[in-house]
């Protein structure tokens, strides 16, 4: 009789029920770390596998919605679920997160997913986007008390400074962190006023705490994002499903801020630089006008010197020309010049008794006229 | 000239720049856009040197389920 009052008594129903409410309130979320085994996918619904160790198997039970990664028989995987007994009595883990565990594991769902989402197109490079070239509003994605997020703020005030950050602050590790990514890439995208460019980045860290970013719902919020994406988690050997899902691969917080940025200093250089370049094109073309005008002063004067030259000559052949017709050329060969009394050149023969003068080369003289004779030619 | 950002700045300090590439610049053109590139190049320079990051942390909580 009294162990009767000491032993409650249930209906089926009733017993599945309180069993239910004691491990709910006992323990409302456990997490379970073990090897997949018996996965598999119904209608594309469910998912249903069992996860075991050495000595005992339990079974899980989740929906595909709830899957942000890829399972296969041997992974090794950590559950986040709520222990249930179904009314049919079977008791199984209802999962709210499955995770990969261990490097093996981690890495064989990276390759899964990978190709998953590689046949879909996702990292297809004619999807990638240019990023603005100086952005004046930069939406970084990060946790405001990670050592990355720091390393990013100091670069960019370093390197450019003239940016506003608009920064959500996140988890970027563990169970949450992808949720709270794409919410936040969400709010971005749906932002009145836009950024120009959203950044995630989260510093170096295990392959499990980067896990997160190997997450099939925030890999496609990245690809799906309408403002264009820079990821960098990680240091530069880390590559992440998110990296290369972003328009930009940064290999870590610091190279993002480099890509987004330009450093001031090189503008400077470069703008000092053009100025001295204008300041070489100006001289050139003065050069240019004085060399032009030189030319012109040359040419001017080989034109002259060319016309001095030909009238000289001219003048010489003339002058020698003349030369050779001066009569009294002909004198200094011995011939003599006869002029009448007129003093005019003698041309026809003098009458008998006319005086004349016979000029020589040396001497003139004066004649008398006593007989003519014609010349028969 | 201050009310442009720094990006019209520069590119409008490029197309100064490529002005000179032109066959039918004068002399007198050239020291103008030169004047007018050094200028540009000056208050660019200022400018730079002023620039202040401003960060705003948002107060939307993302960790909803």
């Amino acid at each position: 009789m009294e162990n009767q009052k000491l032993t409650p008594s249930f209906t089926v129903s009733e017993a599945i029920a309180v069993i239910n409410q004691t491990l709910d309130y006992a323990y409302p979320s456990i997490t379970v770390e073990g090897e997949v085994s018996s996965y598999k996918v119904n209608q594309n619904k469910w998912v249903f596998f069992d996860i075991k160790d050495d000595s005992g198997t339990l079974n899980c039970f989740m929906s595909v919605y709830s899957l942000r990664t890829q399972l296969e028989d041997g992974m090794r995987v950590r559950v986040v679920a709520q222990p249930k007994i179904a009314k049919w009595g079977k008791f199984s883990l209802t999962v709210r997160t499955v995770q990969p565990t261990g490097e093996g594991s981690l890495k064989r769902a990276f390759e899964l997913l990978r190709a998953k989402l590689e046949a879909e197109g996702l990292f297809a490079p004619e999807r990638k986007r240019l990023l603005p070239q100086l952005p004046a509003r930069i939406g970084v994605i990060s946790s405001t008390t990670a050592a990355g997020y720091e390393d990013f703020k100091k670069i960019i005030s370093d390197r450019w400074g003239g940016v506003e950050l608009v920064v959500a602050h996140v988890q970027v590790q563990g169970e949450s962190a992808p949720s709270q990514i794409v919410r936040a890439l969400e709010h971005f995208n749906q932002m009145s006023e836009p950024v120009d460019v959203v950044a995630i980045i989260r510093g170096g860290g295990s392959a499990d705490d980067l896990a997160a970013f190997n997450d099939e719902p925030l890999v496609r919020s990245i690809a799906s994002s309408r403002i264009p994406t820079i990821v960098g988690v990680g240091h530069e050997i880390d590559v992440s499903l998110a990296d290369m899902a972003a328009d930009v691969r940064a290999a870590t917080p610091s190279n993002a801020a480099q890509i987004l940025v330009p450093d001031k200093r090189e503008i400077i250089a470069q703008v000092r630089s053009e100025v001295k370049n204008m300041l070489g094109s100006v001289r050139m073309l003065h050069s240019r006008y004085v060399d032009a005008l030189e030319d012109s002063r040359a040419k001017m004067l080989t034109g002259v010197t060319r016309a001095y030259e030909q009238a000289k000559d001219r003048y010489d052949m003339l002058s020698a020309v003349l030369g050779q017709l001066n009569p009294r050329t002909a004198l200094a060969r011995g011939y003599a010049l006869v002029f009448d009394e007129t003093q005019k050149l003698l041309r026809q023969p003098p009458p008998i008794g006319a005086k004349l003068s016979i000029e020589t080369e040396n001497a003139v003289i004066k004649v008398g006229v006593e007989d003519v004779k014609q010349k028969h030619s | 000239m201050s009310s442009k950002n720094i990006r019209e700045k520069l590119d409008e300090l490029s197309q100064i720049v490529a002005s000179f590439e032109r066959d039918d610049l004068s002399v007198e053109e050239a020291l103008e856009q030169f004047d007018k590139g050094a200028k540009l190049s000056e208050d660019i320079e200022k400018t730079l040197g002023e620039l202040k990051t401003k960060i705003t942390v948002l107060r939307e909580r993302f960790d909803r389920e």
